[in-house]
Formats: structure tokens, sequence, C-alpha cells
């Protein structure tokens, strides 16, 4: 399946209801989402260019698991569980840095090669011989797309990165983002929202008009969302050609100029891949991003998020994309906004659920994808919490 | 202006023994290479633990703690391979 052969074409009549309520303040369907989501879907670490030397690291915590990514000394990217093969401690504790030539537990200080093998244990003479593989580090899966590391900590349904996003390599590829490099670091937000509000929002640009006036005034009138298809949506704003009437975009308008790189169809456009269940891509002429949202519990998420540049990049280009960074800056507080409202009426008796327009149907696609993967989001009325999981395995089977 | 240090052999496990006390890193850095030393026969089991108790300390010279604790202080430790000192 290619670009042009994906069915985004919207049902005549589509059931336009949203998830039940109580989806949305389930701790039982939380612990369900946490293992058969969160852990089995590929989820966004990094970027390459976030690891620029050997035992340079970056680590990554996800629902109750923890992972580092780094660069080994032949500067090989690896992954492996955050954790010490002794006591189960954190091996690297900070968000990023270096560890020159091996990584030290910080507990008792066993030492690990950067190939996950195990240097040695911490006063060795109180232990026998320990295998240097058998005490190694475990892995955790990893894949490379287009410079983007993602990590999956337990098999899933979904098939490789890149064999998912396969219909928009050509598209991404043109923005050679391999080779982008890093901006201001990875950015992280907690926020008082169960992460399906925060996703409910993002899916759909049906609000954009009324709630994001800077997006409206660079792309609004063309922003054309397509839904999830086996696992992929993807959203496109081409610019409007007006001049913008405000300061930031019409700023942007100015400076932003076509990148040799890209194709003509791409020299005026943001373009967003949203990667079932919780990741978004986006390309601007000048930079590339992911951000995502993870579940802390079941009324708070953390956002996570980081931008990169083009390598070469000149004053204008760095105007431009500083512009980029306002307009961005504005529209996510904005939705942060949103995402709480939307959240808070989930637990009202008095809120009977969506009724979506045809413009957000990338919500409902997104919500079946959902539903395929744990049918208990079926049911309109909250099962017994205690009964959720049994219930849902029994779904499942049927 | 000042010389841009040699590159680090990864695979000379003394190269990073010798990295200068202070700079950031170095505490584990010596104590990550001392392992290797370690296995490789060049230091005993006591000398590999005060580079350990030096680890979380840029700051710390392993070679002063282990004068101070009177451990024969191997050659591979010295810089320049010295004779062996206590």
């Amino acid at each position: 399946m290619d670009i042009k052969t994906r069915d985004v074409s919207i049902p005549a009549d589509w059931d336009r209801r949203g998830l039940p309520g109580w989806c949305y303040h389930s701790d039982a369907l939380l612990d369900l989402e946490k293992e058969e989501l969160f852990k089995t879907h590929w989820q966004i670490a990094c970027h390459v260019s976030d690891l620029p030397n050997a035992g340079s690291f970056v680590s990554f915590d996800l629902c109750e698991e923890r992972a580092l990514v780094l660069r080994d000394a032949s500067g090989e990217l690896r992954a492996f569980h955050n954790i010490c093969r002794h006591r189960g401690s954190r091996l690297v504790t900070k968000e990023s840095g270096t560890c020159p030539n091996a990584l030290i537990c910080p507990f008792h200080g066993w030492v690990y090669n950067l190939d996950g093998s195990l240097r040695g244990p911490a006063r060795p003479e109180s232990f026998p011989s320990l295998d240097k593989d058998v005490f190694g580090l475990r892995p955790v899966e990893m894949e490379v797309w287009n410079g983007f590391i993602f990590l999956r900590f337990r098999p899933g349904p979904q098939p490789s990165v890149a064999e998912m996003l396969a219909p928009f390599e050509a598209e991404a590829t043109a923005y050679r983002m391999a080779s982008h490099v890093p901006t201001d670091g990875i950015w992280t937000e907690e926020t008082p929202v169960n992460w399906k509000s925060v996703r409910d929002v993002d899916n759909e640009g049906y609000h954009v008009a009324m709630a994001h006036p800077a997006l409206q005034d660079l792309y609004g009138s063309s922003y054309q969302d397509e839904p999830y298809v086996d696992g992929v949506s993807r959203t496109v704003g081409q610019f409007s050609p007006s001049k913008g009437r405000r300061w930031a975009v019409r700023n942007y308008k100015k400076l932003s100029r076509p990148q040799e790189h890209l194709p003509e169809d791409l020299h005026q456009k943001w373009l967003y891949f949203g990667i079932f269940p919780n990741s978004v891509i986006a390309m601007t002429p000048e930079t590339v991003l992911f951000y995502q949202e993870f579940p802390v519990t079941v009324g708070r998420s953390t956002i996570r998020s980081a931008t990169y540049r083009n390598r070469d990049e000149d004053r204008q280009q760095r105007a431009a994309r500083y512009l980029t960074a306002r307009i961005d800056r504005e529209t996510v507080d904005e939705d942060i906004q949103l995402t709480i409202w939307s959240n808070e009426s989930m637990a009202s008796k008095s809120f009977e659920g969506f009724y979506l327009s045809d413009l957000e149907y990338g919500v409902r696609t997104h919500h079946n994808h959902l539903r395929k993967v744990l049918p208990v989001y079926t049911l309109e009325d909250a099962p017994e919490q205690a009964d959720l999981a049994a219930l849902n395995a029994s779904m499942q089977r049927t | 202006m000042m010389a841009a240090p040699p590159p680090i052999d990864h695979d000379d496990p003394t190269a990073f023994l010798h990295m200068p006390v202070g700079k950031n890193g170095s505490g584990a850095a010596r104590y990550a290479a001392a392992m290797q030393c370690y296995n490789n026969g060049l230091i005993c089991a006591e000398m590999l633990e005060i580079y350990r108790r030096c680890s979380k300390f840029d700051l710390e010279d392993p070679i002063d703690l282990a004068r101070y604790e009177e451990i024969t202080v191997p050659a591979v430790c010295l810089p320049n391979q010295q004779e062996p000192t206590s």
C-alpha cells in the first residue's frame, strides 16, 4: 500500500460516538492499557542525533518500565532495560548524558560494557565466576526509522515501524530527517488529564479555526486530516496564500523559504504522521519533531516532545524555526486547556458522550484501533473494575 | 591555544584509568577501567575497591587514597608506568 492507495474515505453512515466516559477514569482499564497498548506498541525514545558519541545515552521511562538507548564504542546504537542485573537499580539516572567507557550501577557498582555485557561485579572476589553475557543487560527491541529511535518493551501486534510507515516513506525521506540535529533537548510536562483526552484533541482539526488562531492563520483553510489506517494517520496543512494577520505567522511566512532538498509540494506545508497509539512525528520545512503522551495515573499524563533542525541552517532559517516554535508553543498551550475541558466532561453523569463531525473521523478511527486491541472499550457501561481484565480477555477470545 | 587532547583509545583500559582527576565523569571512567584491569590481572581486588570508592567523586584521586590506606599502587595505575609505590 502506498500513500495513494490508502483508503482514507469517510463512510456515509458511520457511528459518531466516542469511547464511553468510564474509559477515561478507570484504574483497571489503565492497567490493561499499560500492559497491552503502551508496552506492546512502538514508542519513540529519541533521535539518532541525541546520541552523537560513544557512550552518549538517553533514558526512557514508560509505564513502570525503563530503558536506556546508547551508542557503543563502535558507534552502534543499542537499547537495554535500564535495570542492573544485580538488584535492579537504574544504571543511568539522568534523562541523557555520556558514560565514556562503561555503565556503572550507582547502587553497588556493577560495571557493564557499552555493548551490554557485564564487565564485572563490584567486589568480584565475593561472587563465583559470572558469565558476562548471562549477566549482561537485557536488550529492548529497537528500530531506527528515518533517524527516530523506536522502542518496544514487549512483542505486540504492530509490524515493524518501517512496514507501518511504508506508505509515507518517500515523503518522509525527502525531509532528510535522519541527518537533522537537536535543538533544545527533550521536553516533558505533566498534565492533569487521562492520556486519551490528549490524543482525542490532537486527532482532529475541526477545532483549529475555533481554538488555534495562529494555525488557522498559517494553514487553517487547507487543513486536511486523514484517519488512522493500519496504525497511522496523516495530516497536512498547506500555507494559506494570505500574508498572515498575526505577528509570528506573518513573519514566519516571510522568512520560511523553499528548502532545496524538498520537492516543491512540500515547500509550504506542515505535515503530521500520527502513529498509534500515542505518538506523532511532525515536519515543517525547517524542523522535524516528535511528541507523545504517556499515562502517569488515570487522571495524569506526561507529554514528551523534541524538535530537530536541518544540520546546515542560516540566520533566516533559524529565525523561521524560532517562529515555528512560537506558533507551536501557543498551540500546545491552547490544546492543553481543551484536553482539560474534554477530560472533565468524562466524569460528568450529565455528559452523554461525543457526537463527532466528519471532520473528526480521525478520533473515531483511533478509537476503533483501541477497540481492536482492547474490546472492553466497546462496553457502554463500566464493568465491575475487578472483573475488567478477565472480561476483556473473554471478549478477545470471541 | 591549547592543543586538543589525543582521542581516547576505547580498547586500552589504561587510557581511562589515567583520566585526569577533576574531569567530569572521570571517577566512574577510572573505576570502569580499573575493572577491566582487574579482569586482565593487572590490579588486585583491594586496588579495585579503591577505585570503586572514588567512582562517584571526580575530584577524589584514587592514587592518593590508596597511599593513605597504605595499599601498594600497581604500576599500571601510575601515569607513565612509574615504579609501584605504597
